[in-house]
């Protein structure tokens, strides 16, 4: 089970996209800008092979989670199958929770790997408006 | 040309204690580097920590990874090192993956990727780990670039946009000698490791460092949580200038081996005090370091026999204090048991000790368990390290008392087994002595530098109060050095004895 900070982390990040969607008239769905970005961030840290290994692992483990993700795959590009291809039928079923589980794997799974303290730092310096600074689990505790 | 005409290059901290000294004040700006050597044996780590010495958001750094360990795991690895910075990541140093580049294209491609993120970053510092995994593919297509051209090309074009390059490389000893790749960069970094017997030993050697002198030879490095240290052969002594220490002597607090020695030890000596067990070796020396803190001169024992607490109760018990002292921050006595340190390291140790509390006397007790307590594999370097040691140290003034235990011989006389007299300036022989059926010490020096010293042959005791000297020269004795000697008068009446004489035959 992943621990709040990061399922909290993930609706910050969802949420901010949400409030561009809104501004930008995007017809895009925030899971699906989250991950975009999230997707190029990543893959020029990690390589788009490193990136799909990542992303793979983060979609199983939501799965387990969230069953109505049952149909998505990681395509070899590291794109998510139900982001692009299957939009309407993200759409159409708009499971917020199942989303909010996907993006908080991923970052799970980052902050398994890299730590809490870089994972913020690249989040941040994808989204540097969200105000990601009290999003630490330290911080949390100790507020 | 003169120095006013010529361009100044700046030198760049290259991040290692003791990395600075030994590429001659830092890193040329602006030139092109290798770091060769095997898998494991702290590439990438030294590169990690010249990265983040440098990397500021006026100075990034982009540090590209290539094929092998992927940035996670990287990442992953190297935060544990207490140099890694989270806070630099990502706007002082933004790490980017070239692995699909590098499968699905070729160098030329590469190159052409590097190229962008340099123009688009501006970067002062250029990592590239590890280039030679991009020369492990295969390259089917004809004309393609080879890795002589790409690097060749990217240490132009890295070099006119200003940034200092690493290129991480993993290669195999016998590959460094006509290889053209090295001819390429400005600066050649190898680290080796090998395992002797039950240790590891890395040394790096700066194969090549254009622009300036560097120290030559291999220096042992050791890698910690604080990433790598090097210990340069030097030990960060050459930019001393050699004191010249005047005709000042240092006493023992033992009025009778002064005058033995001339009025004391010339500061700046390497003494060696050498005798079987039990001869008094250790309390000379502790009475030579408790003399000088008497006087107000900062010392250093390194021990390695027993423990600083053991070693400042003996001196008690002799009516020695070193605990005061030692309080004060005036002496300090350091217990080397490393087992697995470099010979180097080992005297790296005893140097920043000297160094930080200004240390004027040294005392090594003993040279035997100094070589016991470093790795079989570093003990072949012992002697020529102890050289380096002693002489740079004596450099800059510090008196240092060695003490060796040398196996009795009633037939020999000699002063250290380990051939190292040739590193002292004056020495002390301690011996047993068989006298009236009673095994006593004696005590002689054997040189000195200036040459005026005592020829007495003395004896002494080791009472409560330390090393007691007594009476004259034993000058009614002779062959005292055999440890059998013979007492003078009883050899003149053997020979003025007449012969017995034999009865005469009858007959």
């Amino acid at each position: 089970m992943l621990p709040l900070e990061t399922r909290n982390l993930a609706r910050r990040l969802l949420v901010d996209e949400a409030a561009a969607d809104k501004t930008s008239q995007s017809t895009e769905s925030a899971v699906f800008r989250v991950y975009e970005k999230l997707h190029r961030s990543l893959c020029q840290l990690a390589g788009v092979a490193g990136f799909r290994s990542l992303a793979s692992r983060a979609l199983t483990l939501a799965k387990a989670e969230a069953p109505g993700l049952g149909a998505m795959q990681v395509n070899s590009d590291g794109f998510l199958h139900g982001t692009r291809e299957f939009e309407p039928q993200i759409d159409k079923y708009h499971d917020e929770e199942a989303e909010l589980i996907l993006i908080a794997q991923l970052l799970g799974l980052l902050i398994t790997f890299i730590g809490e303290t870089l994972t913020l730092r690249l989040v941040q310096d994808t989204w540097p408006s969200a105000g990601l600074e009290d999003c630490r689990s330290g911080d949390r505790r100790k507020a | 040309m003169s120095t006013q005409d010529k361009v100044k290059i700046r030198k760049l901290p290259t991040g290692v204690p003791g990395l600075d000294e030994i590429v001659g004040g830092g890193l040329p700006e602006f030139s092109f580097n290798i770091i060769a050597g095997a898998p494991g044996s702290g590439k990438t780590t030294l590169a990690h920590q010249f990265v983040f010495a440098n990397a500021s958001p006026e100075h990034p750094a982009l540090y590209f990874t290539v094929l092998g360990e992927s940035s996670i795991k990287m990442l992953r690895y190297q935060q544990q090192y207490t140099f890694f910075d989270p806070a630099k990541l990502p706007s002082c140093i933004r790490f980017i993956n070239l692995s699909e580049v590098v499968l699905e294209k070729d160098l030329g491609s590469v190159l052409a990727e590097i190229t962008r993120e340099v123009e688009k970053a501006n970067p002062s510092v250029v990592v590239v780990d590890s280039f030679r995994t991009m020369v492990r593919k295969p390259q089917d297509t004809p004309n393609v670039m080879d890795l002589q051209s790409f690097i060749q090309q990217l240490a132009l074009f890295l070099a006119s946009w200003q940034a200092t390059t690493f290129l991480i490389g993993e290669y195999a000893e016998d590959e460094l000698r006509d290889n053209p790749i090295f001819t390429v960069a400005d600066g050649l970094f190898w680290l080796r490791q090998s395992v002797e017997r039950n240790s590891i030993v890395r040394k790096l050697q700066i194969v090549k460092l254009r622009g300036q002198a560097s120290v030559p030879g291999l220096h042992t490095f050791r890698i910690t949580d604080a990433g790598l240290q090097a210990f340069s052969r030097t030990f960060g002594l050459t930019r001393h200038k050699r004191l010249s220490t005047g005709r000042r002597r240092l006493s023992f607090g033992i009025p009778e081996l002064d005058a033995m020695l001339g009025g004391g030890i010339p500061e700046g000596d390497s003494v060696l005090i050498a005798g079987a067990s039990g001869t008094g070796k250790s309390v000379l020396a502790t009475q030579f370091i408790a003399e000088g803190t008497r006087q107000g001169e900062a010392g250093i024992v390194a021990v390695f026999e027993e423990r600083p607490d053991a070693y400042a109760e003996r001196a008690d018990s002799l009516g020695l204090d070193l605990k005061t002292p030692q309080a004060e921050g005036k002496l300090v006595i350091l217990y080397l048991r490393p087992l697995d340190l470099s010979v180097d390291e080992t005297m790296h140790s005893i140097l920043d000790a000297v160094q930080k509390i200004g240390a004027k006397r040294l005392v090594i007790d003993s040279l035997a368990g100094f070589e016991m307590a470093l790795s079989p594999g570093f003990r072949a370097d012992f002697r020529e390290s102890l050289y380096r040691m002693i002489f740079a140290l004596t450099g800059i003034g510090v008196t240092i008392l060695s003490t060796v235990e040398v196996d009795e011989s009633f037939t020999e006389f000699p002063f250290s087994t380990y051939s190292i007299s040739f590193l002292t300036d004056d020495i002390i022989r301690l011996r047993y002595v068989s006298v009236e059926g009673q095994l006593r010490k004696i005590m002689v020096v054997i040189k000195t530098r200036g040459g005026n010293h005592s020829k007495d042959i003395r004896e002494y005791k080791i009472t409560s109060e330390g090393v007691l000297i007594l009476g004259e020269s034993l000058k009614d004795y002779q062959h005292l050095i055999t440890g059998i000697p013979e007492r003078i008068s009883r050899l003149v009446q053997k020979e003025e004895r007449p012969p017995k004489s034999r009865p005469k035959s009858k007959g």
